[in-house]
């Protein structure tokens, strides 16, 4: 691809015939789990379409504030589930194993967070500790219990961001919000 | 003779004069008249605005304004608000604090937004300006409240404290304990974003009680309702005030006991807080809603009736957040009663649902642009939207300085015609020729770029996201919009075309971020070797760029210009394109 660098000015015409429409993403590295734009989402294990009711898997759309999208949703989710889930013990500092819950299963169940680095790797590990299907991976949300005690959507919050205030985890079943 | 005019005045003479000129344009012009006027300005100036942290050092502005009190800092970019940027990006403070430690220990007022704040810069503060009195704090993360305590314990001077926003780390409830009995001069403070455990109420009852000058205050969520009413009655002189948790049994003592506690406020513009909201509790502000100009209740959970019934008592309003409970019906009641109001932001309750929750249509929209003559700033999001709709608000308000609408699933087309939504912002920008703000949304062609760089000549900001069909987009932004300071882009074909073309362009602005578009490597680093006045970032999380082929689009890229060359604190998935660019990947 031959580039130019055109350094005058705005307002001196280096535009002179319209543009083809560029063939995108046809290079890009077919590793690469990001999502991009529409079409350019790539055949995943775990597309994030699977949750139904729950936006496409874009990050940071629609582009409501972080702190606020977790204050509604604390105030949601704390009026409905308040008796249900109750405060998780939590992790030790040092500990890298964190408690997971399924809803509906009595036992609960313990995973090692570091030998993760996606919310890929970790969901299909949990749907393999569980026996869950792929067919019925959709019905199932994965939520977390943050360092302050706020119940989030894993996928909502960057990697990083989720580890470092993971408290523990619970599979839900996928129901739509309020 | 003439040379002899530019001297005639003494510098003091100067000074005085140019102590009436307070906004950071007008003193950047002063200081560019002459030589002796950039020596007398900067060494007069109190206040100093730096947009971008990474565009000049902490030494270069210690050495051209010696003098100054006054510091605001703004780090990471605008959609690190909406997680787009990694953790780890940057934004630190610390080297700025430890610089003026040693320089200025007579600094007043720090205001920061989207950096990053540690208990280590708190305490360097807290211990470095003895006359501290300002600090606001706003979107920033990093610190805890050991931090904050460190702040408490040691600035005697302190007037405001404002952690708007802010991701603070709760360690301990008594932080608050750290002011000094004798401490009485705080003004301003907001600790709306501190979590569950980290206010000791009793500690507040004491400070609210004995600062009598305590203008504006705003609780937290963990603040019950039943304690509102004491703290009320020790600050009656309240001008603003934020709520906690605005829920309890309902109880005629307690309902009345608050009723009481607000009406004896007979100074309160503003409110905010309002979690958890249970709308019995509500008329008990109706005493104070006359005077209101500011309502947020952009946390409170509750129906449009309950909302128009407050709404319909507040005529003087000039500001309202509000959740879309408030529905097209409440919109319009808002429309007819509150004609002084200037500014509405719209929050969606249920951004993630696929279907509408809630009655609020482009209708709503319609219905506040037509009834209130005064609003100039919209905030909105939605669910569908039509040309025609945007064209009658647009030539029914052509006063908008900020106008963005989100609607809410991306490329969402006109739901009347089912085209594209060009024609409607294109009637925006058109109509609002002071318009300084704008964000995009909904089904949009090259053709809506063309308007803008074709007519929004005063615009300064704008945000873009699923739009556009190729570079002709971003050429016709680049190079039509004089007044562009900071672009923002994701999720838009545009590539390196019209980046490249355009690279002088980049050097006005603050700023352009653009995550998930078409510019490749190779761009970048074309861009960053021969514009050495500009950073150029690329953010890449799968790994260093030169791993892949050159003509692969980069995930992330962030050019701002610098005069303090190349950042040496990134994370690494952070690398910025220069001269040396080629070595410093390997």
């Amino acid at each position: 691809m031959e580039l130019q660098l055109g350094l005058a000015l705005p307002g001196s015409d280096t535009w002179s015939r319209p543009l083809l429409k560029l063939g995108l993403y046809e290079d890009i590295n077919v590793n690469s789990k990001k999502r991009g734009f529409d079409h350019g989402y790539l055949e995943d294990e775990f597309s994030a379409a699977s949750f139904k009711n729950y936006e496409k898997g874009l990050v940071g759309w629609p582009p409501v504030k972080t702190w606020r999208r977790k204050k509604l949703r604390c105030q949601v989710h704390n009026h409905m589930t308040a008796a249900e889930n109750g405060c998780c013990v939590g992790r030790a500092s040092n500990s890298t194993y964190v408690k997971v819950k399924m809803e509906g299963v009595v036992i609960a169940r313990k995973i090692d967070i570091s030998i993760h680095q996606s919310f890929e790797t970790l969901t299909t590990t949990l749907m393999t500790m569980f026996d869950i299907f792929d067919e019925n991976r959709r019905s199932f949300k994965l939520t977390y219990q943050d360092k302050e005690g706020d119940w989030l959507i894993a996928e909502d919050v960057p990697w990083r961001t989720f580890v470092r205030s993971l408290k523990c985890l619970k599979l839900i079943r996928s129901r739509g919000y309020q | 003779m003439h040379k002899k005019m530019a001297f005639s005045f003494p510098d003091e003479v100067l000074e005085h004069v140019f102590s009436f000129i307070q906004s950071d344009k007008d003193r950047n012009a002063v200081s560019m008249v002459c030589k002796s006027w950039y020596e007398i300005e900067r060494w007069c100036r109190r206040k100093v605005f730096v947009g971008n942290c990474y565009a000049v050092s902490p030494r270069m502005v210690i050495r051209r304004f010696p003098e100054f009190r006054s510091i605001e800092l703004k780090g990471k970019p605008h959609f690190a608000d909406f997680n787009l940027v990694p953790d780890g990006w940057g934004g630190y403070v610390f080297p700025w604090i430890a610089e003026m430690a040693g320089a200025y220990p007579w600094l007043e007022e720090i205001r920061l937004k989207r950096m990053v704040v540690t208990d280590e810069s708190l305490e360097l503060i807290a211990k470095s300006f003895k006359n501290f009195k300002v600090l606001v704090l706003s979107s920033c993360e990093g610190f805890s409240t050991d931090g904050l305590a460190a702040i408490a314990a040691s600035c005697k001077n302190l007037k405001e404290l404002d952690l708007r926003d802010c991701e603070v780390d709760d360690l301990s409830a008594h932080w608050l304990s750290h002011f000094p009995e004798t401490y009485a001069s705080l003004v301003s403070l907001n600790i709306s974003c501190l979590g569950s455990d980290e206010v000791s109420f009793s500690a507040l009852e004491r400070l609210v009680g004995r600062c009598t000058n305590l203008k504006t205050l705003r609780l937290n969520r963990a603040v019950p309702l039943d304690k509102i009413a004491n703290i009320l009655r020790h600050a009656p002189q309240l001008v603003e005030f934020g709520t906690g948790t605005y829920t309890a049994d309902v109880r005629p003592d307690v309902y009345s006991d608050l009723a009481g506690a607000f009406s004896s406020c007979k100074e309160l513009k503003s409110l905010s807080g309002f979690w958890d909201v249970v709308p019995d509790y509500l008329p008990a502000i109706y005493p104070v809603c006359s005077k209101l100009t500011s309502l947020n209740l952009s946390y409170a959970t509750i129906q449009s009736p309950d909302l128009i019934k407050l709404v319909s008592h507040c005529p003087n309003l000039q500001r309202l957040l509000v959740l879309d409970y408030i529905e097209d019906s409440g919109l319009e009641v808002l429309a007819s009663s509150c004609k002084d109001l200037q500014e509405i932001r719209v929050f969606p309750s249920d951004p993630f649902g696929a279907e509408p929750n809630v009655s609020l249509t482009e209708q709503g929209l319609v219905a506040v642009s037509l009834g209130c003559p005064k609003l100039q700033s919209v905030l909105y999001f939605c669910r569908r939207m039509s040309n025609e709709a945007l064209v009658t608000i647009a030539r029914n308000r052509p006063n908008f300085t900020r106008f963005r609408l989100c609607i809410i699933e991306p490329k969402t087309a006109d739901y009347l015609t089912l085209e594209p939504l060009d024609v409607g912002f294109g009637a925006i920008v058109q109509y609002c020729k002071d318009l300084r703000r704008l964000s995009l949304s909904g089904l949009l062609t090259d053709r809506v770029f063309e308007y803008i760089g074709t007519y929004a000549k005063k615009l300064e900001m704008l945000s873009v996201a699923f739009a556009g069909d190729s570079d002709l987009g971003l050429h016709h932004v680049l190079s039509g919009c004089e007044s562009l300071r900071k672009l923002e882009i994701r999720d838009c074909p545009f590539g390196d075309k019209a980046l490249l073309a355009n690279a002088a362009k980049l050097e006005t602005m603050r700023s352009l971020w653009m995550s998930s578009c078409a510019v490749s490597f190779a761009a970048c680093k074309l861009l960053g070797q021969k514009m050495p006045r500009l950073n150029v970032e690329v953010i890449d999380e799968r790994g260093p760029p030169d791993t892949r082929p050159e003509n692969c689009p980069v995930e992330k890229l962030y050019i701002y210009r610098s005069i303090a060359g190349p950042r040496f604190d990134m994370p690494p998935f952070v690398w910025t394109m220069d001269e040396d660019s080629g070595l410093r990947l390997s």
